[in-house]
């Protein structure tokens, strides 16, 4: 360590080393320097050439996916949002479960539903499921998973916890729910609340119940490193039989132009949420293949109806929906991955109304409209909306500005994240807004209940009435439908309801339908049906 | 030197309590975290229960100290989005940023030293004016753009690099490494170089102007005189001068890279503390956003009170009372 001595400013002579005359020392060093130098660089070189081709081989058994959004804790209460429940349903089973392109309702952890009275559903359970710590399946857990739902620590499913009664052990293998009022779709969504084990969750401290899913799933979680992987791991004791795939990757990348440079440099195998912009790119590469299918999500304007504004004319509403050019905002912003949509439920939902047709493009006759309406100059109005929730939420509202302004309408706007506009939208206080939705349930009941009825604090409804509309005629029919369980009788009362608000009352402008973009490599023989909720459940893919 | 450090803790901890009570007052501009927390289809009760359940509903002020009082007890308040205690949440992912920002910096440290000598020592000559060039794309160019491209060259196209994440990495202990693993080491290359980028350029800048000053003094005039060999002259006697305000830059970049490395985490999807701040900022969390506030405050200031502690311990003219 003579050398360090080096650093101070003077140095005892003695120990510095033997000084050799001054000219040869260049020569030497210059040369030493040299054969260092070189070498030095010819290691790195090496060094490089190795690290780049060890390049880590994928195991054929193994497929790897990047999904868009990453989750954020195990426990399958904790977290209502698709991009949540897409992760659990993995790891856990709900008493029902859906499958197949329209979201069929199949028996999961129960083989048997009915419906005895308009209170209770009663579920026969499967037997000879076991969860992943090897214990059985029986009635105690399906009440210790329902009771559960009510605690806001734990459970983001409150609202659907709340509405139940009572939870009734017959057998070990039936179970009756009761609930306080007749819910019609309260089975439609049993595919969304997933069995937790009794003993071991009650056993395990909280912390634990969030990073470690013990569930009857299909996968088995192997390691969640966060922020990074979740890697799970085939149930070769899965009560449907053992998924095809072995080992499941998945790679959360939010960032979407990471995720499409990992999918062509062959790093994963599927790639979830494809942006439009990369569409095109992603169809001319040979080796990848682009999957798509129409999203249940619409995407539509909420519009106020207060006496004294110019839109509770409903000449005005009428003008503002035919004043917009919807085919050149699918072409132009969604370059051509949307539906034109009439109405706010998607086809398979129970109140989709084939009958309904959009007012077509035509604003000569908006502006005949709004003059009629006493507006022939315009008024203004703002448009408020969210800037990272949908495909091209804020491109797609500046469009409508600028199709409104060309009428006369003069519109301020007002983008801002989901994180402000959405409890702006509880509140009821917006005057005009983009919003989507789609309703989990299938059933347009539950959606109208929130999106469309009077805002009502006490009985909880209207609470996604971001405008406050309000109409009479529309919350009685409404409420009638609370009581009918026969699914045609519903589906006809919907259907009707469902015209009246759009074609009678004009409630929303309704836009488009979003579309399903993935991408998966070519030559993998992956087989891959995407499903309309945007979940990713394992079992349903193979390659 | 003993109440100089003592004094400087205190104005940190100051400067701690400022920045989170600043924290406070804009979280009342951020939306709802109670809305956020009930599920789509809650209603107004299930709303305002969830609230009181946070404590949302009493005055800023009111919170504000008993998320201080919480917080000397060391409970910073669990993650709104993922129900588990705050201070864990961003502590689990320092190893990850620790890592990824110390290789930068050495990266930025080394090359950029090197390079800056090596430009100094003929300033107009062909090739060290092209150096000098580059660094002006270093500093200019954004981190995201650097990020995006080498992406693209290196792992899109010529596949030699993986394009995001930290790769195999190893537990030991409560420390997750990537330094263990071939598959870690090699997903470090792109996100430190682009990381460094920045540094590097700054301190190539640095190194030359300050070499360029100090190799005309009149000592190192004396020095070549004398007949040192160059190696002597230049290392020895010129860069060791030039060394006290680029080991302070370096001190201070350290600091700041590891409390605010969000832009190059999220293109490269490095799970580390910068991602998480961007992901609760867009999510609303606030406990994770306030102790991250804090967090950072700490290890800034901290980073500046040693960078000033080595200032003096350098340079024995500078005195501290």
């Amino acid at each position: 360590m003579w050398w360090l001595a080096t650093f101070t400013e003077n140095p005892p002579v003695a120990v510095l080393p033997y000084k050799t005359p001054h000219r040869r020392r260049i020569i030497t060093e210059r040369r030493n320097i040299m054969k260092k130098t070189y070498r030095l660089l010819f290691i790195a070189v090496m060094a490089l050439i190795c690290l780049a081709a060890a390049a880590p081989a994928l195991a054929q058994s193994k497929m790897v996916v990047a999904q868009d959004t990453p989750p954020r804790m195990m426990n399958p209460h904790g977290d209502d949002s698709d991009a949540g429940l897409s992760y659990m349903a993995n790891f856990f089973d709900g008493l029902l479960q859906r499958k197949g392109a329209q979201g069929e309702l199949l028996p999961g952890l129960a083989v048997k539903w009915d419906h005895p009275d308009l209170l209770t559903w009663r579920f026969f359970l499967r037997k000879g499921v076991t969860f992943h710590n090897g214990n059985a399946f029986n009635a105690a857990d399906v009440k210790f998973t329902f009771e559960r739902l009510v605690d806001p620590e734990v459970s983001e499913f409150t609202n659907t916890g709340k509405q139940i009664e009572s939870v009734e052990i017959i057998d070990d293998y039936t179970v009756a729910i009761k609930t306080k009022m007749p819910i019609p779709w309260f089975a439609n969504n049993m595919h969304q609340v997933f069995i937790m084990d009794k003993e071991s969750t009650e056993s395990r401290d909280p912390g634990d119940v969030m990073v470690k899913p013990i569930g009857t799933g299909a996968y088995m979680l192997n390691e969640w490193v966060k922020g990074s992987y979740i890697r799970m791991k085939a149930n070769p004791d899965y009560w449907e039989g053992a998924p095809p795939v072995d080992t499941v990757e998945v790679r959360p990348i939010t960032e979407s132009s990471t995720r499409f440079a990992a999918l062509v440099s062959g790093q994963v195998d599927i790639v979830t949420g494809v942006p439009v912009e990369l569409y095109d790119k992603i169809v001319n590469n040979p080796k990848l293949t682009v999957v798509s299918r129409p999203a249940r999500r619409s995407i539509f304007l909420g519009i106020g109806n207060k006496p004294g504004t110019p839109t509770a004319d409903i000449r005005v509403r009428k003008a503002m929906y035919m004043a917009i050019n919807e085919d050149e905002i699918i072409e132009k912003i969604m370059r051509g991955h949307a539906a034109p949509a009439a109405q706010v439920p998607d086809p398979p939902t129970i109140g989709y109304n084939p009958d309904i047709e959009r007012l077509p493009y035509n604003p000569a006759a908006a502006r005949e409209l709004l003059a009629e309406a006493g507006y022939a100059d315009g008024f203004d109005i703002t448009l408020t909306g969210p800037n990272d929730r949908y495909v091209q939420d804020a491109k797609i509202a500046e469009a409508v500005a600028r199709y409104l302004a060309k009428v006369g309408i003069r519109v301020e706007l007002d983008v801002k994240p989901k994180s402000v506009f959405f409890p702006e939208v509880t509140k009821g206080i917006l005057d005009f807004y983009l919003i989507g939705w789609f309703d989990g349930t299938f059933d347009m009941g539950r959606t109208y209940f929130k999106l469309a009825h009077t805002r009502d604090e006490e009985k909880g409804m209207g609470v996604f009435n971001g405008a406050a509309f309000s109409d009479p005629d529309i919350d009685r029919l409404l409420e009638s439908t609370a009581d009918i369980v026969d699914p045609a009788q519903r589906e006809k009362t919907l259907q009707a309801l469902n015209k009246m608000a759009m074609v009678d009352k004009i409630v929303w402008i309704p836009l488009h339908y979003q579309e399903d973009l993935y991408a998966i490599q070519k030559g993998k023989g992956i087989q891959f049906q995407p499903r309309p909720d945007r979940w990713m459940v394992y079992k349903e893919i193979s390659r | 030197m003993g109440t100089y450090i003592l004094r400087r803790l205190i104005q940190g901890v100051v400067v701690i309590l400022v920045a989170s009570m600043f924290c406070f007052v804009i979280f009342q501009y951020m939306g709802d975290p109670a809305l956020n927390m009930v599920g789509q289809y809650a209603s107004f009760e299930e709303i305002r229960e969830v609230r009181e359940m946070l404590g949302l509903d009493q005055p800023i002020y009111v919170q504000y100290l008993k998320f201080i009082w919480n917080a000397l007890h060391g409970n910073f308040g669990k993650s709104y989005v993922t129900r588990v205690p705050a201070l864990g949440l961003i502590l689990e992912r320092f190893p990850a940023t620790f890592e990824l920002v110390t290789v930068a910096v050495l990266l930025a440290f080394f090359t950029g030293v090197s390079l800056g000598v090596l430009v100094s020592l003929k300033p107009y000559a062909m090739r060290n004016r092209f150096i000098m060039a580059l660094s002006l794309g270093g500093v200019s160019i954004p981190t995201f753009l650097i990020g995006i491209v080498l992406i693209m060259i290196f792992a899109a196209y010529l596949g030699l690099l993986p394009a995001f994440g930290r790769g195999d990495t190893i537990q030991v202990g409560f420390w997750r490494t990537g330094f263990l693993t071939i598959s870690g080491l090699r997903h470090l290359i792109l996100p430190a170089v682009t990381l460094a980028m920045y540094q590097l350029a700054v301190l190539l800048r640095l190194t030359r102007a300050g070499m360029r000053e100090v190799l005309t003094e009149e000592y190192i005039k004396t020095a070549w005189a004398k007949g040192l060999p160059p190696r002597k002259v230049i290392f020895k006697h010129a860069l060791r001068n030039v060394m006290i305000p680029v080991v302070t830059m370096t001190g201070l970049q350290f600091g700041e890279l590891i409390a605010f490395s969000i832009v190059t985490e999220t293109i490269f999807q490095w799970p580390g503390m910068g991602n998480l701040l961007l992901t609760s900022i867009y999510e609303g969390d606030q406990p994770v956003i306030v102790t991250y506030i804090m967090l950072a405050a700490l290890i800034i200031i901290t980073a500046n009170i040693v960078v000033d502690i080595l200032y003096a311990v350098i340079n024995p003219r500078i005195r501290y009372d």
